[in-house]
């Protein structure tokens, strides 16, 4: 994963993102838009009932000859107990405050506030048409709304002020209450929209993980190419992916004909300069044959690095075990015939071994062959599944076996044990070479048999 | 003895053609998978030294044609590459032995020589069982032409079934003739060979005689044929 993916979210987050932020947006909007009508719908009823008191105490207001306003018998209950929240006054304006002329029991001994403006605002509209509404305290600290409007009593000069006012906490309680179960409900159904959404993105971007999972499979080696049938947007990717594998594949094919065109085209002549120079011994001849033997080793040696460069880059093979230790069987008992060697080899039919089939037969071929070069007659190969992802394949001879100080020597490159075996001595280190660049690991061992054990770790493919 | 030489590097293909007529051999070369192919069809050879990487048809595909067409002559084969894949290739092929380049004269010779003494050894003749087939001086067998691949083992115990084809084998008589004293005689595993070579030659073709053991028949319909 390279940094700047790192930083850039999925496109899964994206979607998510952004539909939560426009959702969530919106849904704060017409909340707080609810809110505010619930609340302006319950005032405006409330000062419908306020407005009412006043008109009906207008109208059962009286006022004698000498100008003395009188107050109709309340029956409203509440108007009559103390500090009952129900209240009502009819007052005139004196300069700088209003003088209370008659007012509710409820009051007691204390007056209503007037109007923040004043009786001077209502003055502009007498009557019920200039009635105006205003938040304000009662005497107990309670939060009141009252209503008020200048009037002209007949048979009394100056105007009066019928204020009525009663306790708003029941409305604020309820309208509270409308915000907390509001809010309540928009979290739910804004955490429902983001599900709904996060469901659409995930069945929308279906295709999508599909083939991630399908291009994960080529890598392993599970499929060869992306086969699944896409909608038309990822069409193109799928097959320019499925071009790029059968290209990349044609490239390590290449460069591997290449280095084999190499080897063959160096030991040809390498042939020739050996056979020439045992047809006429002497010290010409010795550093002839020396030098060529050193040049086989050099061309091994780079064409083993040759090919690991290109197995790097094409990591996705997966090889069966069982035919490749069948085949490299029935062709070592073949080359071992006269010593009539007989490999019994026991292996799973669905073990996977999670790398290049040439490169398994050359590191069981090297094992293979070296322990028929040291064997009596009996080899035996066991290749089992160890842990998940790893396997192992145990080569085991009836040979003399390697004493413990030589084991460390037989993976150095070209050091040959016993010259009386044929072979380079090559083998083994080069399997050690292969086992190492595939994560895994060569060790040797004494084997029930009474000659080596080698044991090769390696990684496993899912069958 | 006579000896076909396929190889096209001309200074190599002198030195050897020299070397095995000081040996007292007598020498063909082809310098391509062309002629070597003629020549092998058409001359009686006693070996063929056989280089994989032949112009024209390469070595492989040379060895495919001949064993193919029935030819059981030995075959050293001389490979450039030295890699296992190459080798098990040229083994499928039918190869006999292998030599990988560069090499020293008197290791050819030497090779030479055994895989002339082992086709030299007592003929026996061959085995069939409707199309099945089994050559035991060249270890080897087909169904219907088509060469099998079997390994030691289980080239043991076909050619011990066919031997005795038609009778009832008891898996403890398969196991004392299989394996020699140093083995495990577990008759368990012979059910593993059997189905191995099974899958190679066809199930049908070996009988499992249920508390017994196995019957190796012919096909229905291929019982007329006999070697």
């Amino acid at each position: 994963m390279t940094p700047s993916s790192i930083r850039r979210p999925s496109l899964q987050r994206r979607l998510v993102l952004l539909a939560a932020v426009w959702s969530v947006v919106i849904l704060a909007v017409s909340g707080l838009l609810q809110i505010a009508l619930f609340r302006q719908a319950s005032i405006m009823r409330f000062d419908d009932d306020l407005r009412g008191d006043a008109q009906s105490l207008f109208t059962y207001t009286t006022v004698d000859p000498q100008g003395q306003v009188y107050a109709p018998p309340m029956t409203d209950p509440g108007a009559q107990a103390a500090y009952s929240g129900d209240y009502w006054e009819i007052a005139e304006p004196a300069p700088g405050r209003l003088h209370a002329l008659v007012r509710s029991r409820s009051l007691w001994d204390s007056e209503l506030s007037g109007p923040p403006e004043g009786a001077k605002g209502l003055q502009v509209h007498p009557g019920e048409a200039g009635m105006v509404f205003y938040d304000t305290v009662g005497p107990q600290h309670e939060p009141l709304r009252a209503s008020a409007m200048l009037t002209y009593l007949p048979g009394r000069a100056t105007p009066v002020i019928f204020m009525t006012a009663e306790d708003v906490t029941p409305v604020l309680t309820s309208s509270n209450l409308f915000t907390v179960e509001t809010v309540i409900g928009l979290i739910v159904l804004g955490a429902g929209l983001i599900l709904l959404v996060f469901i659409q993105v995930r069945v929308g971007l279906g295709p999508l993980f599909a083939l991630q999972k399908e291009v994960a499979d080529v890598r392993v080696g599970k499929a060869d190419r992306v086969v699944g049938d896409y909608p038309s947007e990822l069409e193109p990717l799928a097959a320019e992916l499925n071009a790029l594998v059968a290209h990349d594949r044609e490239v390590v094919e290449r460069q591997r004909t290449h280095v084999g065109n190499l080897a063959h085209a160096l030991k040809t002549p390498l042939s020739v300069m050996l056979a020439e120079a045992e047809r006429d011994p002497g010290p010409l001849a010795d550093t002839v044959e020396r030098q060529a033997e050193a040049m086989r080793d050099h061309v091994d040696h780079h064409l083993r690095r040759a090919r690991a460069a290109a197995r790097s880059q094409a990591p996705r093979e997966r090889t069966a075990v069982a035919p490749v230790l069948e085949e490299l069987s029935h062709a070592l008992e073949r080359i071992f015939r006269d010593q009539a060697v007989t490999i019994d080899w026991r292996c799973p039919e669905t073990l996977f071994f999670q790398g290049e089939r040439q490169d398994l037969l050359e590191m069981l071929g090297n094992v293979l062959e070296n322990a028929c070069k040291f064997s009596k007659r009996r080899v035996r190969a066991d290749a089992e599944a160890t842990t998940p992802g790893r396997l192992v394949v145990v080569v085991e001879d009836d040979g003399p076996g390697l004493p413990g100080e030589q084991r460390a020597e037989v993976f150095k490159r070209g050091e040959r044990l016993d010259e009386t075996a044929p072979g380079t001595g090559l083998g083994l280190s080069i399997v050690e070479e292969l086992a190492r660049a595939y994560g895994g690991a060569a060790t040797l061992g004494d084997s029930s048999l009474g000659g080596l054990r080698v044991t090769l770790d390696l990684p496993r493919a899912e069958s | 003895m006579r000896i076909l030489l396929a190889e096209d590097d001309p200074d190599l293909s002198r030195q050897l053609k020299q070397a095995l007529a000081d040996a007292d051999y007598a020498v063909d070369h082809a310098p391509d998978g062309e002629e070597a192919h003629f020549l092998g069809d058409t001359e009686p050879y006693d070996a063929v030294i056989l280089d994989l990487g032949l112009p024209k048809i390469d070595g492989v595909s040379v060895l495919e044609r001949w064993r193919r067409d029935g030819k059981q002559i030995p075959v050293l084969i001389l490979t450039a590459r030295g890699a296992w894949s190459e080798k098990v290739a040229g083994f499928d092929a039918g190869a006999d032995d292998y030599l990988t380049k560069p090499f020293h004269t008197e290791e050819l010779l030497a090779r030479l020589r055994a895989l002339l003494r082992r086709s030299a050894g007592h003929a026996a003749a061959t085995l069939s069982c409707g199309g099945l087939r089994l050559d035991p001086r060249a270890a080897r067998a087909s169904v219907n032409g088509e060469p099998l691949r079997l390994t030691s083992l289980e080239y043991r115990l076909l050619h011990y079934l066919m031997m005795h084809q038609g009778r009832v084998i008891s898996r403890t008589e398969l196991v004392e003739h299989l394996y020699d004293q140093d083995f495990d005689r577990d008759s368990n595993t012979i059910e593993v060979f059997v189905g191995r070579v099974r899958k190679k030659i066809g199930a049908e073709r070996i009988e499992t005689v249920r508390g017994l053991g196995y019957r190796l028949i012919p096909l229905e319909g291929e019982a007329a044929e006999t070697a």
